[in-house]
């Protein structure tokens, strides 16, 4: 540790990797959370040579995890090449997972802690655990703890045959009952966004994740996995009039969401490298972008009146201003495709007078987000949404778009990236990038 | 007035036992026994308090739900209504409203007193409604009164309420409001929660509230009672909804609820929470950075002190060839 305990130090996105993001049910069907995060650890470590490293720390995490993975992340970590000296943690907050747990080792590393991490998260929708119900459970401990042949054989007695019955994990919110495409499409019609413009915003997300894979932006990103070499969602070949052929599958009156404007249930891994400009140069490595701030919010979606998706509105005006940037200093906008309603929803909340300045009480509006910064390398409508996995995708690929425009423009270069989650929270994140030689500007 | 002293809290099989086994002979009383029916030391379960939590939605905590001060009273008021002079059968009552203000937090595992009385006779497009009170308390101070007001339907329920009426009986209650009435303009509000109720529902409450009134155990034995289905417990969906309030149990609190129409099971509900705003500020919401919040304004947060209200509706779906009916609603008042 050079620097002094006090003086916060810059923290700068290394690298990136992820395996393809796979369908339930297809190519990683079989496989655990602990192999396909493996996997994604073992392609960064090869990419940039950690082999031996010791790490500072390694955050992941997994949204459906099984009781038996209780340190998923030390025990992938164990299994790959780094140092079996590196230490990891487990974290969790929904959909927000993978953008908390680049918080969370950067804070580390800022406050001069340790000068490496790694952050990623796993989720496999086709290995999702299954629990035994709450009576089989209680009657199981009691069980545990019966003394005499007696006792043991009421409570044999007592079971029931459903009291077998599994369960999978629920798709709804547990205060509403609600599933997050049902309280989506409240938002959606309370915003007045229409079919057509969800299906552009899907159609957008396919062409330009089809676009990046042609350039071959990926190959710096991506490491195949289990015979898998692309997102097993992506349509290249989808165009509004397809999607607008599909049938609408949330909401009742007026409903607007099919399976092809909201994400669907997906398997994959990602990892994201970061670390101080020593560590970084004292391997060779190049940073591609500076890890500058985040700002999470929440919103009361269980009394009503606010939807569930939304806390990245509020938060995302907050770590603009905190930073002294507005909207038009930002070069590109990452925003999490849970559902094309939810993306148009938010653009709309961040142009309206009434949200941001009655509702949430900020001066101004955030102003309007010019479509050709948003998502230009496709986002999860086309790329699929394990989870925990998406935040990594979305920091490696924001960084390394960063790093390029940097470059090619020499001047400094800003995106933002905003994650809803489950529960009604919101996590944003800034990254910018210097153009190469002018880093300690 | 005298009371009657009850060794311990009378069963649910005993009371339904003597209220279908009630001698014929016996005429019914053409008013409300004023004796009271009293159960002493009665203990708040730390097993029952966190099955009741669980079973409503709630974190187990060191504070009990009201709806268990209900279930912990019910059984007594139901004895005192069983008895064979009461002027009304005790089946066929039809739990219209339940309002429990909450002096003081109880905490899991205290030892409370139980009184039941029956007051408050009042004429009912339907029949007669009359008001069971509770009252539970510690050391001699009141901590908690339960009201629940039922629905005694039919002609001879009528004619008994019209009888008090010109006795004077009534002077100081509100006449019972015309439910009919209010039911047909019911808009249903913004929906933010739905309960899917399985049909072992009103199974699952007995087996924590003990009240196994055959209306609620199956669709069969329901039919017996005259319900198409088995219908759900009112105070299961009632205490289901003050959980879903997220109240303070650590403050003084009121809780109402009117019962509309009954919640059949199978079946679906959805419900709407609104908070009171008037003590609450909106947006630009504190946050831990604390210093500059840029262009957020003036930093707020549900302030502590005065009063909250949540008040919450449920109602059915509506469908194309009928409109959405209502179920119940109630408000949560904190005080502090």
């Amino acid at each position: 540790m050079t620097a002094p305990q006090n003086a916060p130090r810059r923290v700068h996105v290394l690298g990136g990797n992820r395996i393809p993001f796979g369908k339930i049910g297809g190519a990683y069907r079989g496989v655990s959370n602990r192999d396909m995060m493996t996997a994604a650890l073992d392609g960064l470590i090869a990419r940039y040579s950690l082999q031996n490293e010791r790490i500072g720390e390694v955050a992941g995490g997994a949204v459906l995890k099984r009781a038996a993975d209780f340190n998923l992340t030390r025990e992938s970590v164990l299994g790959t090449a780094l140092d079996p000296h590196t230490p990891a943690i487990d974290m969790q907050k929904a959909c927000a997972t993978g953008l908390e747990t680049l918080n969370f080792v950067t804070a580390k590393i800022r406050l001069g802690q340790i000068d490496s991490g790694i952050a990623g998260g796993v989720d496999s929708a086709s290995d999702a655990p299954i629990e035994v119900s709450d009576s089989l459970r209680r009657k199981l401990h009691t069980l545990s703890r019966a003394k005499t042949a007696g006792q043991r054989l009421s409570l044999v007695g007592s079971l029931r045959p459903s009291d077998f019955a599994p369960l999978a994990p629920r798709n709804s919110e547990p205060r509403t009952g609600l599933s997050m495409g049902e309280h989506q499409a409240i938002t959606t019609r309370e915003w007045g966004i229409t079919r057509e413009e969800q299906d552009e915003l899907a159609a957008a997300s396919h062409r330009n994740l089809a676009a990046a894979y042609e350039e071959g932006f990926f190959d710096t990103l991506m490491t195949g996995y289990r015979g898998c070499g692309r997102d097993e969602f992506l349509r290249p070949d989808t165009t509004v009039e397809k999607l607008a052929g599909l049938k609408t599958v949330f909401g009742k009156e007026q409903a607007t969401m099919t399976a092809g404007n909201s994400t669907g249930l997906s398997d994959g891994a990602s990892a994201v490298l970061v670390g101080t400009e020593e560590w970084a140069a004292a391997r060779g490595l190049t940073p591609l972008a500076e890890v500058v701030d985040f700002r999470a919010a929440a919103t009361d979606y269980v009394h009503g009146d606010e939807g569930l998706l939304m806390a990245p509105v509020e938060a995302m005006p907050r770590l603009l201003a905190d930073n002294g940037l507005t909207i038009d200093d930002i070069d590109f906008f990452e925003i999490h495709e849970a559902f094309a309603g939810t993306v148009l929803s938010t653009l709309k909340a961040w142009e309206s007078r009434e949200y941001m300045v009655d509702r949430l009480g900020f001066d101004d509006v955030l102003g309007t987000v010019p479509r050709e910064k948003l998502n230009v390398k496709g986002s999860s409508l086309a790329a699929g949404h394990p989870f925990a996995a998406t935040g990594g995708r979305i920091v490696a690929s924001l960084a390394t778009m960063l790093r390029t425009a940097a470059d090619d423009t020499g001047r400094t270069q800003r995106g933002v990236i905003s994650v809803c989650a489950a529960s009604g929270q919101g996590v944003v994140c800034l990254l910018q990038a210097e153009p190469v030689g002018q880093e300690d500007k | 007035m005298s009371v009657r002293e009850l060794s311990s809290v009378p069963s649910f099989p005993a009371i339904w036992a003597a209220a279908l086994g009630r001698p014929p002979l016996v005429p019914r009383a053409t008013s409300l026994p004023k004796r009271r029916y009293r159960v002493r030391g009665v203990k708040v379960g730390a097993e029952q308090s966190a099955r009741f939590d669980h079973l409503v939605g709630a974190a187990a905590s060191d504070y009990v739900h009201p709806g268990l001060l209900h279930v912990l009273a019910f059984p007594v008021s139901l004895s005192l209504m069983a008895h064979p002079r009461f002027p009304f059968p005790l089946l066929g009552l039809v739990h219209v409203k339940n309002s429990i203000l909450q002096h003081r937090p109880v905490r899991v595992g205290e030892t409370v007193d139980v009184e039941c009385s029956v007051r408050n006779i009042q004429p009912h497009r339907r029949g007669a409604t009359f008001e069971a009170v509770s009252t539970l308390s510690a050391d001699g101070q009141i901590v908690a009164t339960d009201v629940s007001t039922y629905l005694a339907r039919g002609e001879t329920a009528r004619k008994i309420a019209a009888l008090q009426e010109e006795e004077g009986a009534s002077a100081d209650g509100s006449r019972s409001e015309d439910r009919a009435a209010k039911r047909e303009e019911f808009q249903p509000p913004k929906p933010s929660a739905r309960w899917k109720l399985n049909g072992d529902t009103g199974r699952r409450y007995a087996a924590v509230a003990g009240d196994a009134n055959p209306i609620h155990m199956s669709a069969l034995s329901a039919k017996a009672f005259g319900f198409p289905k088995a219908i759900a417990h009112g105070m299961y969906t009632a205490s289901r909804a003050f959980a879903e309030a997220r109240p303070d149990l650590s403050v003084p609190l009121k809780w109402d609820v009117e019962f509309a129409a009954p919640v059949l099971i199978p079946g679906t509900v959805w419900l709407s929470f609104e908070n009171d705003d008037s003590s609450r500020v909106y947006g630009a919401r504190g946050h831990a950075g604390g210093a500059e919040s840029g262009s957020a304004a003036g930093a707020g947060s549900a302030s502590g002190g005065g009063r909250r209200v949540t008040r919450f509706t449920g109602f059915s779906a509506p469908k194309p060839d009928r409109p959405s009916k209502l179920h119940f609603t109630g408000t949560v008042e904190l005080f502090g």
